[in-house]
């Protein structure tokens, strides 16, 4: 203890050097009054044994509870949201697998209708063809039929004026089968 | 003796009764020192009251300051001493909030500083010491006698090394009792001193004055600083105590 006060003085000599130059009658400093130790002592002990109960029944007690519920909270919530981040995944896999379903599904659609389509031009244009060639071949026989007929009546309209002209400058009018030799 | 020289430095750590208490022949007045204490109880109590009258899971602000401290202090515990820590820690942070509310207290004008006398931090630092020494011996025997002794040094050093620890472990109350006190008083006397110029010098006190406030930025950071270190120190303690071979 002795030790203590002294390098305690020693510490604080320049403040009591000040002190005793302000020309003060000095009792030096109120620290070294031993008579006030018991009361400050006393009062320490009761005040901070309060502060001690209070902090050690009330605030301690209190504060942690709060805390410890709000750190629950935030766990609770951070597992709420992994969960939902879980499900909305979840959702989302399923809806791409769906969607590549259906565009399969379409591009399937595609194919078969286009498929078809062509299937059915072709007929068609076969069917057309046909029409069509039915139809030549048919006017070309129509041709040929008319081409004969014109054939003969050229034929007898030249017998006609052949006889005609024949009959102006000669009597005996020679019969068809005279002048068909001679035509041909 | 203030009323003749009011810019004596020394007057405000001055001790007077305010009503005159005796128990066995025991001064134990209230005195106004007491009535700091009693400040310093009250402001701690109030910070609490009013913090944790609304508990709600989004904090307002004094909730949120209540709750700054107590997880600043139970940090400080878990980092130094670990789990085998928790059952110290109301006793800590009453430490830290009554060392902190008295160094704050002491520095509003007219007020008395608790801590600035060495009594009161040498009862803190000798509880804390005398706490730690029966704490290393409960928890760990005779083995607590090794912190003389830090393994891995050479057995021939050991006259020599086993006496410094030993009066460096019995000078740990000192120190930690006269670092807090010493700081205050050093710190207020200053304070009072270069206010005192502002007077004495008048017209010309701005320069004082403009020191004075850089000066009592500076207090304000040692309150709050020696409040941590003499709370930080006492884990510290505490840990050697739980932990004797680290």
């Amino acid at each position: 203890m002795k030790i203590l006060l002294k390098a305690f003085f020693l510490l604080t000599a320049p403040i009591n050097f000040a002190y005793a130059a302000e020309g003060q009658k000095s009792a030096g400093l109120p620290q070294m009054d031993i008579a006030t130790f018991p009361s400050q002592l006393f009062w320490l002990v009761i005040t901070f044994s309060l502060l001690y109960l209070f902090m050690w029944k009330f605030v301690i007690p209190r504060l942690g509870a709060t805390i410890e519920e709000r750190r629950d909270k935030i766990s609770n919530d951070i597992n709420d949201a992994d969960n939902l981040n879980t499900e909305a995944t979840d959702i989302l896999k399923k809806y791409d697998e769906q969607m590549a379903s259906a565009s399969q599904e379409s591009n399937e659609i595609i194919t078969n209708s286009k498929k078809a389509m062509l299937d059915h031009l072709e007929t068609l244009k076969k069917e057309n063809e046909e029409k069509v060639n039915s139809l030549i071949s048919e006017s070309q026989a129509k041709i040929k039929a008319q081409e004969e007929k014109s054939k003969i009546e050229i034929r007898n309209a030249t017998l006609d004026t052949v006889k005609a002209i024949v009959s102006r400058y000669i009597e005996n009018i020679p019969s068809d089968e005279e002048i068909n030799k001679k035509l041909n | 003796m203030a009323a003749d020289n009011p810019i004596d430095p020394i007057h405000q750590f001055e001790i007077s009764k305010i009503a005159d208490i005796q128990l066995g022949g025991i001064d134990i007045s209230f005195t106004n020192s007491s009535l700091f204490m009693v400040f310093a109880l009250a402001a701690t109590m109030a910070l609490f009251v009013i913090g944790l009258s609304k508990k709600s899971i989004i904090p307002n602000r004094m909730q949120m300051l209540s709750e700054l401290s107590y997880n600043f202090i139970a940090n400080m515990l878990r980092d130094q001493v670990g789990d085998q820590g928790r059952a110290y820690f109301p006793f800590i942070f009453s430490l830290f909030m009554f060392i902190f509310f008295c160094n704050f207290i002491g520095l509003i004008p007219y007020t008395f500083t608790v801590t600035s006398h060495l009594i009161v931090t040498f009862a803190f630092a000798g509880l804390i010491f005398i706490a730690v020494t029966i704490i290393g011996f409960v928890k760990n025997g005779l083995g607590y006698l090794r912190i003389f002794y830090p393994s891995g040094i050479p057995i021939f050093l050991a006259p020599l090394i086993v006496p410094i620890e030993i009066i460096s472990y019995l000078s740990k109350p000192i120190s930690l009792s006269v670092r807090l006190c010493a700081n205050m008083l050093a710190g207020h006397s200053i304070l009072k001193i270069f206010a005192g110029f502002i007077v004495m010098l008048g017209f010309l006190g701005f320069a004082p004055l403009v020191f004075l406030v850089v000066l009592y930025a500076l207090e304000t950071l040692i309150a709050a600083l020696q409040a941590y270190i003499f709370t930080i120190l006492t884990c510290i303690y505490l840990n050697d105590a739980l932990h004797p071979d680290h």
